[in-house]
């Protein structure tokens, strides 16, 4: 179908566009701020003067930002060597681990991130999705009362809080670890004995997760399946004598999810705040941590580094929302 | 609401509005919230006052005052510093509130005219807004708020400018959508063909709309404002000349509270954030609900119609044995209650008829008189907050307002089937027209199989009009008349004994009209199947109808063949009925409206339901609520015009 591919070359076009913005935001972003390695060396009064210009020289700090107009190659421009360097996946140096490449401690620290993030997100949504869909059937009844006042309080608790809380009784009545990937020094007798100690590290910050995230995902839910099952076509389900399990799963549920995947997509932002704190509160080696500490230690090309490939993950993760809500709803795919 | 709903739906405007606050109030959710948040804001008021120790007065510096456990003295124990937690915890109020409320000040302000200009102005300046307004959203908040609040510096002022500037995305699309639904009505037009400029426009008529929806959004934005800034200070780049609650878990958590055992330093600023956040989110979801009050039933609520044996008043109707040539369907004494604030509406009072096997019933009578009501009502499919309380609604000589769900639900499509009014939104809009047809044939005849199934839909929809082609589609790629073509195809799939159309044809244009009609009716008589025609078009009704049973007030106030109701009405109701309608025999006779407009159902007039309009009404028609008077003929009529030894009744228009 035209409409389909249109669709999806609007929705991948528009993607790359705002991933050109993002890059071309990071880049201005940490220009202007206080933040290039040479100007950072320059305060430091033990440097002289020969060293910063070499090294503003070696940043390329003396070309133009965007366009070189001044005669010669016009790309030859900050901007430019910014972008080629990002083409060849180079980040730069961390300031604070002088030897290690940025995009490195990104990849290692973005792999920990998502072992965070993908149980938590699919628990949520299942959770969620159940039991907005049961309250909403059941609306009016003690337990819809519960299971909004539920929602509304999970929602009311901050991610770091929440953390808190559970790192203090999870430690305390479970005896479960409270920080970090792995027991420290620990040698593993088998593969699986190293996955049941990461499972057991990863128990509490993905328990934190869900719960933070099912508040929100179960009051939409809630709210759109109640919308949902108000509708004609639902009473027409009815009268063709459809029991109430196949009007739910045949014609309720996808136009329950249409505003859960719209949410999930404008959600992607909060979510990267949840793994920051939550990385924070159990030293949980991720992109969020390693956002934390670099804004502790001021190392910029890490901070910058992580900012950009957040911004990008959400960038990525919203066009997957965006084709699946257009995979759903056969109204969007035109037009 | 839907279409459906709306039909149905009791009309109820003479309650008492009452005022803002006080729905707000009245409300569980605004109440409570507005009760957190008054203590909140009371809290960080009179802090000085409240608070025990100054905050900044730090007089305690031994270890021996680091985590002590709350006493007397410290309520809520000491923090890492052996400062008072609760005085920290008062104080803190004042924080989390004025970056709560600035910061959603601000979101109001940015986000409030983006959404302003992008939808009032439209065009090229909404596109490029908007496109913006979507890339901020894609940002992730935190992440940026952390990377310039570490290169700004964490002051007050930089952390409620960072917040606000960044939480401004969802206000601005609301309000645009908004804007764009308030300049389309109609005083915006005027006020721009009178010449008024834009601004004026906007500032008079554009913002008083949309403001209180705006005040529940800001309202949201400080609960979000208060989180955002919490997370913030826990990162550790809060304001440090000031206490705010995340900054006292941050010194707490990152300076051994935990190990400590020192709950008492961790848990009060987080329960205070919870406190603050749940009043906030309380309170605007209580005035969204309030400016915008949702639907708050639906159909899938437990079915509450009572299980009755025998109906309540039963009429002219006797209790008969089934006979072989008994009526198909028999309904009795059929009774429908609205639950309603002032209690339950009485939609449908004691109605009966009958309907045999291949016979054309029109249900007849002006809107709001029940008659869709009626038939819904006869397979238990009423709108939420709707109930049979009485009566039997008996089909091949089964009650089906006795039977179980189960059993009912082998009837529904299946034996009985519905053509609703309004086919628009009928069909689910997600899944293909004719996989909808094939659905009802996969139900209730599993035994043919999926491919059949979809044979049997394909030629379904050809019978109807819709060629193959069209199988596949969606619905909003078919047109009105299509759709409800679609609807017949799907009602006629089981070939079922009755097929109920409510009134199937409005909101379609005339040309259209009459080959739907004509459709139903032709397939109707080739199937052997018998309707019921819901309708107020009396034209309509002489072509197709054997029967015509007329209502009025949630009441059956005539039952006549055809013929017989056409040429001699017995009730002053289908009299004017009937005059209202353009003769096609007597061209001539002038047309004549019934004043006034049936009655609403929390004001029914205590005797007939039509006296207050009938022009042949006399004293006892105020008082006596009459019931139907056999007349033989099979003939009836709720009148007391018609009362044995009453005297025959006058021409009305003499």
């Amino acid at each position: 179908m035209s409409g389909r591919g249109s669709y999806l070359v609007a929705k991948v076009g528009w993607a790359l566009l705002t991933l050109a913005l993002v890059i071309t935001f990071n880049f201005v972003l940490f220009r202007i701020l206080p933040g290039d390695p040479a100007r950072s060396v320059a305060h430091d009064p033990r440097v002289s003067p020969a060293t910063v210009a070499a090294l503003t020289a070696r940043f390329g700090l003396d070309k133009p930002l965007f366009l070189n107009l001044e005669g010669g190659d016009p790309f030859d421009s900050q901007f430019v060597a910014y972008v080629g360097r990002l083409a060849a996946g180079d980040l730069g140096v961390s300031y604070n681990f002088r030897d290690r490449p940025v995009a490195e401690m990104l990849g290692i620290g973005l792999v920990n991130t998502l072992w965070l993030v993908v149980p938590a997100q699919v628990l949520a949504i299942l959770i969620g999705v159940a039991a907005g869909l049961v309250a909403a059937w059941r609306r009016g009844t003690p337990l819809d009362a519960g299971a909004l006042t539920f929602g509304l309080v999970l929602w009311a608790v901050p991610t770091f809080f929440m953390g808190i809380i559970l790192l203090f009784l999870g430690s305390a009545w479970f005896d479960l670890p409270t920080a970090g990937k792995g027991t420290i020094g620990a040698e593993y007798a088998s593969i699986w004995e190293e996955l049941g100690d990461l499972v057991r590290h990863l128990f509490l910050p993905t328990l934190t997760f869900t719960l933070v995230l099912l508040g929100e995902y179960l009051l939409i839910m809630r709210s759109s399946v109640i919308e949902v099952f108000s509708e004609d076509y639902i009473l027409t389900a009815k009268a063709k004598g459809l029991s109430t399990f196949r009007i739910i799963r045949d014609h309720a549920l996808r136009n329950a999810m249409l505003p859960m995947v719209t949410l999930i997509a404008i959600n992607l932002g909060f979510i990267v705040s949840g793994a920051i704190q939550i990385e924070s509160v159990f030293s949980w080696p991720g992109l969020g941590e390693l956002t934390v500490n670099a804004v502790r230690k001021r190392d910029y090309p890490v901070l910058q580094g992580a900012f950009l490939m957040l911004a990008i993950a959400v960038v990525l993760a919203n066009l997957a929302a965006e084709l699946l809500y257009g995979w759903l709803d056969p109204r969007v795919r035109e037009a | 609401m839907t279409a459906v709903v709306q039909a149905t739906a009791p009309i109820v405007t003479g309650m008492v509005q009452s005022g803002f606050l006080v729905r707000l109030v009245r409300r569980p959710m605004g109440a409570i919230g507005l009760g957190m948040l008054v203590i909140a804001v009371v809290v960080a008021v009179l802090a000085p006052v409240l608070a025990p120790y100054d905050p900044d007065a730090n007089v305690h510096v031994g270890i021996e005052d680091v985590y002590q456990t709350p006493s007397a003295a410290h309520l809520l124990g000491t923090d890492d510093g052996g400062n008072d937690v609760l005085s920290a915890l008062i104080f803190g109020a004042r924080v989390s509130l004025v970056v709560g409320f600035a910061a959603s000040l601000m979101t109001i302000l940015i986000g409030g005219t983006i959404g302003l200009v992008a939808g009032y102005r439209g065009g090229w300046l909404s596109t490029v807004l908007m496109r913006f307004t979507d890339f901020v959203l894609v940002i992730p908040d935190l992440a940026l708020q952390i990377v310039i609040v570490a290169i700004l510096g964490p002051s007050l002022l930089n952390i409620i400018l960072v917040i606000g500037g960044l939480g401004w995305t969802s206000t601005a699309r609301l309000v645009r959508s908004q804007t764009l639904s308030v300049r389309e009505r109609m005083f915006v037009t005027r006020a721009r063909a009178i010449g008024a400029g834009d601004l004026h426009i906007v500032w008079r008529h554009v913002l008083p709309q949309i403001l209180p929806l705006m005040l529940a959004t800001m309202v949201l934005a400080v609960s979000l404002a208060i989180l955002a800034e919490s997370s913030l200070a826990f990162i550790g780049l809060g304001d440090p000349t000031v206490i705010s609650w995340g900054q006292m878990l941050n010194f707490a958590f990152s300076l051994g509270a935990v190990s400590a055992g020192a709950w008492w330093a961790l848990l009060p600023p987080g329960f205070a954030i919870v406190w603050v956040v749940l009043g906030t989110t309380l309170l605007g979801t209580a005035l969204e609900d309030v400016l915008n009050p949702r639907l708050k039933r639906h159909h899938l609520e437990r079915d509450r119609s009572v299980r009755v044996a025998e109906p309540e008043g039963m009429g002219w109707l006797r209790v008969e044995p089934v006979r072989a040539d008994a009526p198909l369907l028999r309904v009795r004494g059929l009774t429908v209650e609205f639950d309603s604030p002032a209690g339950p509406l009485r939609a449908v009072h004691d109605a009966s008829f009958e309907l045999r096997r291949g016979e054309t019933l029109g249900l007849v009578g002006e809107s709001a008189c029940g008659k869709t009501t009626t038939v819904l009502g006869l397979l238990r499919l009423l709108p939420p907050g709707g109930r049979v309380t009485a009566g039997q609604v008996l089909f091949d000589g089964e009650d089906l307002m006795a039977l179980p769900e189960r059993d009912l639900r082998a009837v529904r499509g299946k034996r009985l089937a519905i053509v609703f009014q309004g086919a628009m939104n009928a069909l689910n809009p997600v899944r293909r027209v004719g996989d909808q047809v094939a659905e009802v044939i996969r139900i209730h005849e599993p035994e043919v199989g999926a491919r059949v199934a979809d044979r049997r839909a394909r030629v379904l929809l050809e019978r109807v009009g819709i060629g193959g082609g069209r199988y596949a589609d969606y619905p909003h790629q078919y047109s009105g008349g299509m759709r409800q073509r679609a609807m017949i195809a799907m009602a006629l799939a089981c070939r079922p004994d009755v097929i109920v159309a409510d009134e199937p044809t409005t909101a379609l244009d005339v040309m259209i009209q009459a080959q739907i009609l004509e459709l139903l009716a032709g397939l109707a008589r080739e199937f052997g199947m018998a309707t019921i025609l819901v309708t107020h078009d009396l034209g309509v009704v002489a072509q197709v109808c054997d029967r015509v049973v007329v209502m009025y007030g949630g009441r059956v106030v005539e039952d006549a063949p055809t013929l017989r109701l056409f040429a001699d009405p017995q009730h002053p109701y289908t009299r004017l009925l009937l005059a209202s309608f353009p003769d096609l025999l007597h061209p001539e006779r002038p047309l004549q409206s019934i004043p006034g407009s049936p009655p609403r159902l929390d004001a029914m007039p205590p005797g007939c339901p039509f006296a207050p309009r009938c022009p042949a009404a006399f004293d006892r028609c105020s008082t006596v609520k009459p019931p139907a008077y056999d007349l033989g003929d099979g003939r009836r009529a709720a009148c007391l015009l018609v009362e044995p030894g009453h005297r025959a009744p006058e021409p009305i228009h003499a």
